[in-house]
């Protein structure tokens, strides 16, 4: 497993991370950041746990991610 | 010389700036709510919520109040472009600065005053014609000449090109803060080195660093007279303030919602000491002097007249950051306010505070108050010369503090070399 965070009201909305993982992530039409599927949120941080297969495409976002509000990390 | 009143417009990153803005004397503030504006990535944006509160400070000191929505827009940004427009309509917001089509298209259909921000780069009299259909006020491309201003303010004149609004489209043009590299913001560098886009308000300032040029033949490098190749330094245009007021400039605007409160304190009150000055035709050579010298205290890259003069070649830094004469160190923050003996409370967190120190407080409500210590009490143990960190402190102050109002010392940037 993985586990993914994102610090969403630092999102400026780039859509980087829909582009190389469009499979966890979204951008909202309602505030144009982007949203991290499925994920629950805690303190103004989103969390998910996802299978390994995800490392890839979620690791990419991580680092594409201009305002460092996504990390990934194994569990 | 100009008849008509000249803005002079500043920038507002926080409360504390808006509130050091109205102090030094601004007709109008500007100011980016959430994500979509040029300085998307500082932490100090104010968000929807803000505005309300905005609109009413701006109102009881008679300010004109612009929100900044200028960053390229994509159509996932389209729904909050709409609840922002609609959120400073409803608030009492003047304007909306505005780049992007869709934005000056929403906020026209919302019967919002535009204003065309230089990310639009207006370099000529034909797309001030056109952008004439929506907008009242443009900012023209930090590239121009004052020749090029001129020419195009004439032209505006004798062609009547009017706004929405009915009166003649009015010119704005930089008249303090950064420049840029690239033009006026259409930058690349940070996108392509850290996927960062200065185009979407997150540029992480590549240009402002030092390089070496590298001969990949042989691997010799090469550092360019020692100076940031990149990195001009700061326009500043009090020099000939009387000369780009002549051209039929009407609004002047200062650059730095990234900057401190008592930067735009001290910038806005000397370019409004200036534009008096202009209107009352009592400018002079050593009032310019005294104004460089007290802005060379707040932050700059040091100063140059931009492209005002038709320069080949730009000025560039030769220092990473600042050359500011004058730092400040927090101290600790607000406690108490003694309202009948008008003494201020302090606790002291860090560096100690001394009799015969300059002292700045900075908040929401207070601005940017400066004051010499001429007594101190330390810890209802009476006078004292000197307070520690941990000790509650106490000086006279003509204003009330607040217990979010920050105590900063005042000190010569070479005492912290």
């Amino acid at each position: 497993m993985i586990s993914i965070t994102q610090q969403r009201d630092k999102c400026i909305g780039c859509n980087y991370c829909v582009e190389v993982a469009p499979n966890r992530w979204r951008m909202s039409k309602k505030d144009g950041r982007s949203t991290l599927l499925d994920a629950k949120e805690r303190r103004g941080f989103w969390h998910i746990k996802v299978p390994d297969h995800e490392w890839d495409a979620n690791e990419a976002a991580a680092k594409l991610c201009p305002v460092k509000i996504i990390q990934v990390k194994q569990l | 010389m100009s008849a008509l009143p000249i803005e002079l417009m500043s920038p507002a990153g926080s409360f504390e700036s808006m509130m050091a803005a109205i102090q030094g004397g601004a007709n109008s503030v500007y100011f980016g709510v959430e994500q979509l504006n040029m300085r998307a990535r500082s932490s100090i944006n104010f968000s929807i919520s803000d505005l309300p509160e905005i609109a009413a400070l701006c109102e009881r000191y008679h300010v004109r109040s612009y929100l900044t929505l200028n960053t390229i827009i994509y159509d996932h940004d389209v729904r909050m472009v709409k609840s922002l427009l609609t959120a400073a309509k409803a608030a009492g917001i003047t304007a909306v600065i505005a780049a992007d089509q869709a934005v000056i298209a929403m906020a026209r259909q919302l019967q919002m005053e535009v204003h065309i921000s230089t990310q639009v780069n207006i370099t000529n009299l034909e797309t001030v014609r056109f952008y004439s259909l929506f907008a009242d006020v443009m900012v023209l491309s930090r590239e121009l000449s004052i020749r090029q201003i001129k020419d195009i303010c004439e032209g505006i004149q004798r062609e009547q090109i009017k706004g929405p609004s009915g009166k003649l489209v009015e010119i704005e043009v930089f008249a303090h803060g950064a420049l840029c590299m690239a033009v006026s913001g259409k930058c690349y560098l940070s996108l392509h080195t850290q996927n960062s886009s200065a185009n979407r308000g997150a540029c992480l300032q590549n240009c402002r660093r030092k390089y070496k040029v590298v001969d990949m033949e042989e691997g010799h490098e090469l550092e360019i007279d020692n100076e940031y190749i990149m990195s001009p330094k700061d326009l500043c245009t009090i020099p000939f303030i009387d000369q780009l007021l002549d051209a039929g400039v009407r609004v002047l605007k200062i650059e730095g919602r990234g900057k401190g409160a008592e930067y735009v304190k001290t910038v806005t009150q000397y370019y409004r000491e200036a534009i008096d000055a202009y209107n009352a035709q009592t400018l002079t050579p050593e009032k310019i002097n005294n104004w460089m010298l007290a802005m060379e205290k707040v932050y700059n890259r040091g100063f140059w007249g931009g492209y005002m003069f038709g320069q080949h070649l730009g000025e560039w830094t030769n220092t990473s950051g600042s050359t500011a004469t004058q730092r400040k160190i927090y101290l600790g923050k607000g406690n108490n306010y003694y309202a009948k003996s008008n003494i201020a409370e302090f606790k002291i967190e860090s560096y100690p505070l001394q009799v015969g120190d300059t002292v700045m407080v900075i908040g929401k409500q207070i601005g940017v108050v400066e004051t010499t210590i001429t007594s101190l009490h330390v810890n209802d143990t009476g006078e004292a010369t000197i307070a520690n960190k941990g000790d509650l402190c106490a000086f006279p102050l003509n204003v009330p503090i607040h217990k979010s109002d920050k105590l900063y010392k005042i000190v010569a940037a070479e005492e912290m070399a």
